[in-house]
């Protein structure tokens, strides 16, 4: 019997790769996006962080408050994340004292609001922040970020 | 012993588990081993027609490129023309396997940028776009300047990136990249997955068939063992003996034949029950005072045993020690027929010290057996040693093929004995007796042919040999009575009856024939030879009991065969002048024969006072040395 029992345990350790279909998916990549998002943010705002997502999933609020203080509010929050296609003055609106990340390169390029973007570029996590707009927002990155700042 | 080492002894069974483990792991060790070679070049055969089809690619870029004397990437910067060429043919490599293709630069600050991408519109990199990569190998590419493959192990999208440099000036100036999508990998994970579980299941058959071999070779061994195991006694049968008699080396042994002394009587006073419980305790004896793992005792057969005690650095003293220790063992027992009463058992050895010198284990046994021959003959419970140079010298012992050789070429003769009527003192009938003439012309004995050919079919040729020279001998001469000896094996032979009933169909033979027959427990027991003598009686042959009083005497047994003469056992008579039982034996032998009008011939006559004193018992026949000694019939 515990003959078996060693094979079996054998064979599963040997089979362990097929075991990821109990995990979902777009958990592990929301969970590497939340905690992306969580070291920018702490790079860029000095103190406590308080994170606002318009439109935030249950899924998305179940895995950012392991990293953020989440608000439903812009007002309540300093660093908003925009990551549907969403009117970002329907839910900020004159609030340009916040940080605005989005999750579209695009987005950053066309609104001036956006410090930074964090996006998906060839199935590759990419990170971009804008020179001038960090300047004015008086931010400091450190220098492991230089590589991620444009200069437009 | 080895069921006390399994148990008692667990460092046998960590043993088997780490070697289990050990063939496990290595086995799994082969497999994933196996299986990466086999993922490798399966990647290898199924990019192979991309790579080639992206370093064309590259090669075209080039190509394309070569004119012109600004850096590459400026040159398609400022080529809207040239980077739509190029993109439109990086879109024709995309499939459902190829995810990406795209030609990126590295800028002055270290950063990789779009220059061509053949995504679709919506999906398109921007011009300068930066590139954030994801695996510090890329930077390789502009050291070695050569085509890289990287694996993604973590990448939900992607499997594998195929990174081309373009050179300029032996400087790598650009890069293109193709990104393999998970589904080729998937593709190729579904059959490395196939053959995973094909291989696993091999194994597990092949680890089914080798237990189940295993279990059936333990099974196979359980009833061997069983087959080669005397139930009675617990030690080997002759099974074990015919299959390993050709394996055991006789250098390394001393072989002893033992034979209970008087079995057949305990068996006939106390019965079968107390015979079986002298037999096994007679073994566990035998068992114990042997070496264990050295020495073998194999149930010959009845109440006879077959010991093979093992030489010690050419010591035949020790095995010689274990064969006497196990004598006066037995001597020393009190064997307990019930609570109270118990009776002593001897025994009988002969013992052969040059086994190696015999040709076969059969030869060898056959001298061991000789010697217990002679043990029994010197009055039972001793020791006697198989002499080489007293059986070579005086009697020329004959092997097997010398006899049949002699039987071929009728060298066997009879030699005839007279038996003397006691009343009127002349010949009344003769005994023929085996005698062989060897190629030295030197007479050789029954005593040294006999054992020899104990249970060969060469003791039936032999019967059969002299009874044509008596039949010879009856039809020469019309006036003489001869009588010759059967075995038991002989009266239950069909081609020795046949014989004997062919002669019977002349007249005055069988009448003049006389068939002596030594009593034996094979015969009594046996209703076909009992029935035989009966036929052969019917036939007009006299049927006389040789030897009687020396082994199974037994009155019934008398009534049973209904013989017409008796032989008293000539070591009786030998003894009748000086030993009272012998002298009482003897006369309640001829009572008995009187009354159940049995005629008794006494062996051994070999003085004048031994002859008066049987004939004042009322014997009606003498036979021994007094009156002549075997030899060719007087005309």
């Amino acid at each position: 019997m515990k003959f078996i029992i060693f094979l079996i345990t054998l064979i599963s350790f040997v089979n362990a790769d097929q075991y990821t279909f109990l995990l979902n998916k777009y958990d592990k990549e929301l969970e590497l996006e939340a905690k992306i998002i969580s070291n920018i943010a702490t790079a860029s705002i000095k103190g406590e962080i308080k994170l606002y997502i318009p439109e935030i999933s249950s899924i998305e609020n179940d895995i950012y408050s392991k990293f953020f203080i989440l608000t439903n509010s812009c007002e309540d929050a300093n660093f908003i994340f925009i990551k549907r296609n969403v009117d970002l003055d329907f839910y900020c609106k004159n609030n340009n004292s916040k940080l605005f990340f989005t999750n579209n390169y695009e987005k950053l390029l066309n609104n001036d609001r956006y410090l930074g973007a964090f996006f998906w570029n060839k199935s590759r996590p990419n990170i971009t922040f804008i020179k001038a707009r960090l300047e004015k927002q008086k931010i400091e990155l450190s220098k492991d970020y230089d590589k991620f700042v444009e200069d437009f | 012993m080895r069921k006390i080492l399994f148990t008692k002894n667990p460092i046998y069974l960590i043993f088997i588990a780490l070697f289990i483990s050990i063939v496990f792991s290595l086995l799994l060790y082969g497999t994933i081993k196996l299986e990466k070679n086999i993922t490798q070049k399966m990647i290898e055969i199924s990019t192979f027609d991309v790579i080639s089809i992206a370093n064309n690619n590259a090669s075209s870029i080039e190509k394309s490129l070569q004119t012109s004397t600004r850096a590459y990437s400026k040159e398609l910067e400022v080529n809207p023309k040239l980077r739509a060429k190029i993109e439109e043919n990086l879109s024709l490599l995309l499939t459902s396997n190829i995810k990406y293709a795209y030609l990126i630069y590295k800028d002055a600050r270290g950063i990789f940028r779009f220059l061509a991408d053949g995504a679709k519109e919506n999906e398109k990199a921007f011009l300068n776009q930066k590139f954030d990569i994801d695996n510090s190998r890329w930077l390789e590419v502009f050291e070695t300047k050569k085509p890289l493959v990287l694996e993604h192990s973590y990448s939900q999208e992607l499997s594998i990136t195929y990174l081309v440099p373009i050179l300029k000036n032996n400087e790598v100036e650009l890069i293109l990249a193709i990104d393999f999508s998970i589904k080729k990998i998937e593709e190729i994970n579904k059959i490395i997955n196939w053959i995973q579980y094909t291989i696993i299941t091999i194994i597990f058959i092949v680890i089914g068939f080798l237990i189940l071999l295993l279990i059936q070779t333990f099974k196979y061994l359980a009833i061997k063992k069983s087959a080669y195991t005397d139930k009675l006694t617990g030690v080997f049968n002759r099974n074990y003996l015919q299959e390993t008699e050709n394996s055991i080396n006789l250098n390394e042994y001393i072989l002893a034949t033992l034979d209970i002394d008087y079995f057949k009587a305990v068996n006939d006073t106390y019965g079968h029950d107390i015979g079986d419980k002298i037999l096994s305790q007679t073994a566990q004896i035998i068992t114990s005072t042997v070496r264990i793992n050295e020495d073998i005792i194999i149930r010959y057969g009845g109440e006879e045993f077959i010991i093979l005690a093992k030489i010690n650095r050419n010591d035949n003293l020790s095995a010689l020690n274990v064969i006497e220790r196990i004598f006066k063992n037995i001597q020393n027992t009190q064997f307990y027929i019930n609570n109270q009463e118990f009776i002593n058992v001897t025994v009988s050895i002969g013992v052969n010290l040059v086994p190696h010198k015999s040709r076969s284990f059969s030869d060898a046994f056959k001298l061991a057996d000789l010697a217990l021959y002679d043990a029994k003959s010197k009055g039972r419970n001793n020791i006697e040693i198989y002499d080489e140079i007293k059986n070579k010298n005086s009697e020329s012992t004959l092997s097997i093929n010398e006899i049949k050789d002699a039987i071929e070429k009728k060298q066997v003769v009879c030699f005839y004995q007279e038996i003397i009527d006691a009343k009127t003192q002349e010949i009344s009938h003769y005994e023929a007796l085996l005698r062989i003439i060897d190629k030295n012309g030197n007479i050789v004995l029954p005593e040294q042919i006999l054992p020899i050919i104990k249970g060969t079919f060469i003791l039936r040729n032999i019967t059969k040999a002299i009874l044509k020279i008596c039949y010879k001998k009856l039809q020469e001469r019309k006036d003489i009575k001869i009588n010759l000896n059967l075995n038991p094996k002989d009266i239950i032979d069909n081609s020795i009856l046949q014989l004997l009933k062919n002669f019977a169909l002349e007249d005055n033979i069988s009448s003049r024939l006389g068939l002596e027959i030594v009593e034996s427990e094979d015969l009594i027991n046996c209703k076909e030879a009992k029935d035989n003598l009966l036929m052969l009686k019917s036939l007009g042959y006299k049927i006389f009991i040789d030897d009687f009083g020396s082994g199974y005497s037994n009155f019934i047994y008398l009534t049973e065969i209904k013989s017409d003469y008796i032989k008293i056992d000539g070591n009786i008579i030998s003894k009748i002048l000086e030993d009272k039982i012998s002298f009482l034996l003897v006369k309640s032998i001829i009572d008995f024969a009187k009354e159940a009008d049995i005629k008794v011939i006494a062996l051994y006559v070999n003085s004048k006072e031994i002859f008066e004193l049987i004939k004042l018992l009322g014997v009606d026949y003498a036979q021994g040395y007094y009156f002549s000694t075997p030899q060719e019939i007087k005309v």
